[in-house]
């Protein structure tokens, strides 16, 4: 198998040291929250604390009144209640707890709080929707006004509503009556997922500050996409771009969270700092991030599948419905990569499936590790165990029949044109965890204890590719000393994206690792490169600094030419910042010489390269076509014990494999792999946000329950590469890969153990001893 | 959160006085790892707090020591100062391992044995066993001094029935000869998880017979307790696997008649059955 370490690199494929880590463990890292500045006001957000209600009547007097108080803002006070995204800065119509009716900036902490219990609201609540099924009933309240309803299945434009029509994506290959008439086996299943908390360990914090010195508005802020957050702070001012600077701080985990709230609060910070003529800090407490941050969209899905006796997988049915909640800006973009794997990394002739997000009542969701594909993989790996016990076939014989191949066509038709080791990668983990000994084994145990075994298969489509332009720029600049800064419009989110791009062009260029900075970003110093998501960053924007890397080491090897007087006939190269003729290394020169030179002979010293997308052509309305510029490809196997008597599950074991191309820091890599598992076992087992009738029942970590350290497994990833020159060096995403398999399997080797499948997430204690949760919360 | 004044008494007498003067507005704070939340919770059971006296410089209630067959552990004795007491883990091995399962490190470093009993939650992992010891409590106040069993501080749940002016300063426990003790807890996760129920086990065995036998079910029972109807059926019996299922069974029973069906019964009611099964089996040394 095409294990990792066959590669030659000088400088990436390697297990560099984190550039980040000593501040980080030695607590040297500023957050924003860290962040202080003189004369600083304390800012603070009244939530409504109601599902659906309109605010008749706010009175701000007596908080106004209050000594220390600066700024006591209401809907009415500002000059755009909503933001452009969709969200509220402030509302007067509340849709869902998190939604704020007023904010405030005093000198304390202590007088912000009594500002805040000093204003008087008087509500007249409405009714909510809250659960899928809810959403779709033909009575139900259309809560915004721009749902739609369904005709013949269908989200149509023009009817009455809760379906949010943007997030609607349909796909259609082949012809799915007739793949139904040629089954000898068809099922109909249901499987649900919860909304899920990223619970990074710092909460949302901004500093905003007007500084006379330079004109701008400046927000010091813990954003995973700083360029988004520039939007909000523009709009809540309503002043143009170049005047408002994010400054992305060290982030404490994002996930994909730190995106909604942390403009919102971005924008809010703003108003009060324009409104006080003071900086404003507003950080936002646990309790509050967790009602008024994004969360995983829950699923309900309804897939019907079919097959021949012999296995062959023929046709495949579904309905994808995700509760988006009060608002939303993510779901019209996530349903676009939950539509393209709805139907698994299987070879089917004929797909048919609708996918769409419904508004309601309930905490918004949002872009979450995974982007729809943790829920997707738990629903289709379920399914197509289902469909294998239905056939009375072993599930590795019906993988094996119609696993995704080189040339095969995936759901949106199209060819896998790179090298595909889906199948082998599958046989060589499942001979390395001996599998199918443990799965036949696990099916006849006696005693409480369990032991069960799951496998789960799933590509997942590289980058943002159909979803939107994936393109980035990246800004090089050569210092006479021989350092180098690099920049580009990418985030560090603690994926370790600093030093995967510090490696990157010291590989480009020919630079050693140490000699070159990452300073982070501002959004003045340079261009944005779009979001930091969708496991792009090293994989897709990255390729714009390998080519400046590649132009700035062109430049210094024309001077290296020169100083090193080589002639037309030999060769220059530059390995570990030092510049020699190919053949006669004594003939060498320090890139400090070249650089230096460079400078006093007015040569250029700076090289920004931009990376255009590949173009890929989708049919939106039958979701064909080139969804992805590549594909990785993973495979997990997990092994849990069950105890039947309490139903409490102990993942024992988690083995994690992944295509991941070229690898560019097996350490970082690992780091992820690890992270993931933890994040995908508590999805799996225990996370969930109780909403119930649009309330939040847990607002902290006391009750909302993920892994800790004790709880974490034996962890086993394996790293496969192979050739496929579409990321930067070859590289494939992994940030998402190595969370995204972990609950599928969790769940199905529950299935193992106990004979018991799980239908709904979390398999906490209850679900797996009764089969149903017991909390209040019911379905999302 | 909730504001309050602070004082930090350096004697019993002095923290005893505070408290009497403070007219019932007063709370004590130890560890604070259940405190702090409420206060910052603004929880309403924390709502009449005006002063928060702190006990942690009071130097004489900080021991663990033998007083004839007797153990006397002062009130702020950490969990994991209990967990790391040699006399503790040889005779009172459940009392240790209850403690061990308190939340993290940082909340055994922080969280005491006197904070623990007074806090009075259901799910509190050290006091099933301490009640199994049929413990008793020490309470000082500025009146005086008053010894209790700690089943009878207990009566509804966060409420234990100590005076506003009194200090728990210790509690004590005999150790019945040739005893053998379990713990057996369940939680959501391995660390920092509150018991979603847990069970305490003493018994003494001679000749397969029982002579002893203590059951204390915790986060199941309006009030911590020893099951004795469960315990009946096994006293004066040979320990099998049929008496101690029936005697597990019988907590089960027991508390459906003391809770009545509550939304959680579906689960807890052939969980702690099966809970206080291995509880048993375990102290009972049934395989």
């Amino acid at each position: 198998m095409p294990l990792m370490g066959k590669k030659k690199f000088n400088v990436i494929n390697q297990a560099k040291k984190r550039v980040d880590a000593a501040d980080k463990v030695t607590g040297r890292a500023k957050y924003a929250g860290d962040v202080v500045f003189q004369d600083m006001l304390i800012a603070g957000c009244l939530h409504g604390h109601r599902a659906h209600a309109k605010v008749a009547k706010i009175d701000t007097s007596k908080a106004k009144a209050l000594d220390g108080v600066h700024a006591v803002l209401t809907a009415a006070d500002i000059l755009k209640p909503q933001s452009w995204a969709d969200y509220y800065y402030i509302t007067d119509h509340v849709k869902y707890i998190g939604d704020v009716v007023a904010i405030v900036a005093a000198e304390t902490k202590e007088i912000l709080e009594d500002a805040l219990k000093a204003i008087e609201v008087e509500y007249e609540d409405m009714p909510g929707v809250f659960t899928v099924d809810e959403a779709l009933q033909a009575d139900a309240p259309q809560i915004r006004e721009k749902g739609v309803g369904l005709v013949d299945g269908i989200p149509t434009k023009g009817t009455k509503g809760n379906i949010f029509f943007e997030s609607y994506y349909a796909l259609r290959k082949g012809n799915i009556a007739e793949g139904f008439a040629q089954c000898d086996v068809v099922i109909e299943k249901e499987y649900r997922t919860q909304f899920v908390e990223h619970a990074y360990i710092e909460p949302e914090a901004v500093i905003a500050i007007s500084d006379p010195f330079d004109g701008l508005m400046t927000v010091h802020a813990s954003s995973q996409n700083p360029y988004f957050t520039r939007r909000y702070v523009a709009d809540a001012l309503g002043i143009t771009m170049n005047k408002a600077r994010i400054v992305q701080r060290t982030l404490g985990g994002s996930f994909g969270g730190k995106e909604e709230l942390v403009g919102l609060i971005a924008g809010r910070a703003a108003i009060l700092a324009k409104a006080t003529g003071r900086p404003v800090r507003l950080v936002v407490s646990r309790e509050e991030s967790m009602i008024e941050s994004p969360k995983r969209h829950p699923f309900k899905f309804n897939y019907k599948i079919g097959a021949t006796k012999a296995g062959q997988i023929l046709a495949l049915e579904g309905i994808l419905v995700d509760n988006s909640g009060a608002y939303n800006n993510q779901t019209q973009f996530l349903n676009c990569r939950a539509m393209i794997h709805s139907a698994g990394p299987y070879n089917i002739p004929n797909i048919k499936t609708d996918t769409y997000g419904v508004f309601t009542n309930n905490v918004h969701s949002g872009a979450f590790r995974g982007y729809s594909s943790p829920q997707v993989i738990f629903a289709g790996e379920q399914l197509i165990e289902e469909l294998a016990e239905a056939l009375n076939m072993d599930i590795v014989e019906l993988k094996r029949k119609n696993i995704l191949r080189y040339g095969d066509l995936t759901a949106t038709s199209q060819r896998l044109s790179q090298e595909t080791i889906f199948a082998d990668m599958m046989e060589d983990v499942i001979a390395k965890t001996d599998y199918q000994a443990k799965f036949a084994a696990n099916a006849v145990q006696t005693g409480e204890i369990r032991k069960g075994v799951g496998l789960v298969t799933c590509y997942r489509g590289a980058g943002l590719g159909a979803e939107t332009a994936d393109a980035g720029g990246s800004l090089v600049t050569a210092l006479e000393d021989g350092s180098f800064i690099i920049n580009s419009g990418i985030t560090e989110n603690g994926q370790g994206l600093k030093t995967a791009y510090t490696q990157i062009a010291a590989e480009a260029m020919g630079i050693k690792f140490e000699d070159i900075n990452l300073m982070g970003i501002d959004t003045h110093s340079v261009a944005d490169s779009g979001m930091t998501v969708a496991s792009r960053g090293t994989v897709m924007a990255a390729q714009s600094m390998k080519k400046a890397g590649a132009s700035m080491k062109k430049l210094l090897l024309e001077t290296a030419r020169m100083l090193l007087s080589a002639t037309s006939l030999e060769e220059v190269d530059m390995i570990d910042s030092v510049a020699f003729v190919i053949g006669q290394p004594e003939r060498s020169i320090s890139v400090a010489a070249i650089n230096n030179c460079r400078l006093w002979t007015g040569k250029q010293l700076s090289v920004y390269e931009w990376n255009e997308p590949k173009e890929l052509l989708m049919n939106h309305h039958t979701g064909q076509g080139n969804a992805f510029p590549t594909y990785a490809y993973g495979v997990c196997v997990a092994e849990v014990e069950v105890d039947t008597a309490t139903g409490y599950v102990d993942v024992k074991k988690v083995t994690s494999a992944h295509d991941l191309g070229t690898v560019i820091n097996p350490d970082t890599v690992k780091g992820q792999i690890y992270g993931g598992i933890a994040m995908g076992m508590g999805f799996a087992t225990t996370e969930e946000i109780e909403v119930s009738q649009g309330k939040v029942g847990n607002h902290n970590f006391d009750s909302y329950i993920f892994p800790t350290s004790m709880d974490m497994p034996e962890m086993d990833a394996i790293l496969y590469e192979c050739e496929d020159p579409e990321g930067t060096y070859g590289a494939k995403s992994v940030g998402e890969p190595a969370t995204e398999a972990v609950g599928a399997a969790i769940a199905l080797a529950i299935a193992n153990a106990t004979g018991k499948r799980i239908k709904r997430l979390p398999a906490d204690l209850e679900r797996v001893l009764l089969g149903k949760s017991l909390r209040a919360g019911g379905d999302a | 959160m909730f504001r309050f004044t602070y004082e930090r008494p350096t004697t019993i007498a002095d923290a005893c006085a505070i408290l009497a003067a403070s007219s019932g507005k007063a709370k004590v704070i130890a560890g604070g790892t259940d405190l702090i939340i409420g206060l910052r919770d603004e929880d309403k059971k924390v709502a009449h707090v005006e002063k928060v006296v702190d006990i942690t410089h009071i130097a004489a209630l900080k021991y663990i020591k033998t007083d004839g067959e007797v153990i006397r552990v002062g009130a702020l004795v950490t969990h994991d100062e209990i967990f790391n007491s040699p006399i503790l883990k040889s005779s009172v091995p459940f009392f240790t391992e209850a403690t061990n399962t308190v939340g993290s490190p940082q909340i055994r470093h922080r969280g005491t044995i006197g904070g623990s009993i007074c806090n009075a939650s259901p799910a509190a992992d050290p006091v099933p066993p301490l009640i199994a010891l049929d413990a008793e409590v020490t309470l000082i106040s500025a009146k005086g001094k008053r010894i209790m069993k700690l089943a009878d501080i207990y009566d509804r749940p966060y409420k234990p029935t100590i005076g506003t002016d009194e200090l728990l300063t210790e509690v004590s426990f005999k150790v019945p000869a040739g005893a053998k003790t379990a713990f057996v807890k369940l939680g959501r996760r391995k660390a920092l998880a509150i018991a979603r129920m847990n069970v305490a086990v003493l018994a003494v065995k001679k000749a397969g017979i029982v002579e002893d036998i203590r059951i204390v079910p915790g986060s199941v029972l309006p009030k911590t307790m020893r099951v004795e109807a469960a315990e009946a059926l096994l006293i004066g019996k040979q320990a099998t696997q049929e008496t101690i299922a029936q005697a597990a069974r019988k907590v089960a029973e027991v508390m459906l008649e003391m809770s009545g069906v509550r939304w959680s019964t579906p689960y807890k009611e052939p969980v702690i059955e099966a809970l206080t099964r291995r509880a048993l089996a375990q102290a009972l040394e049934v395989e």
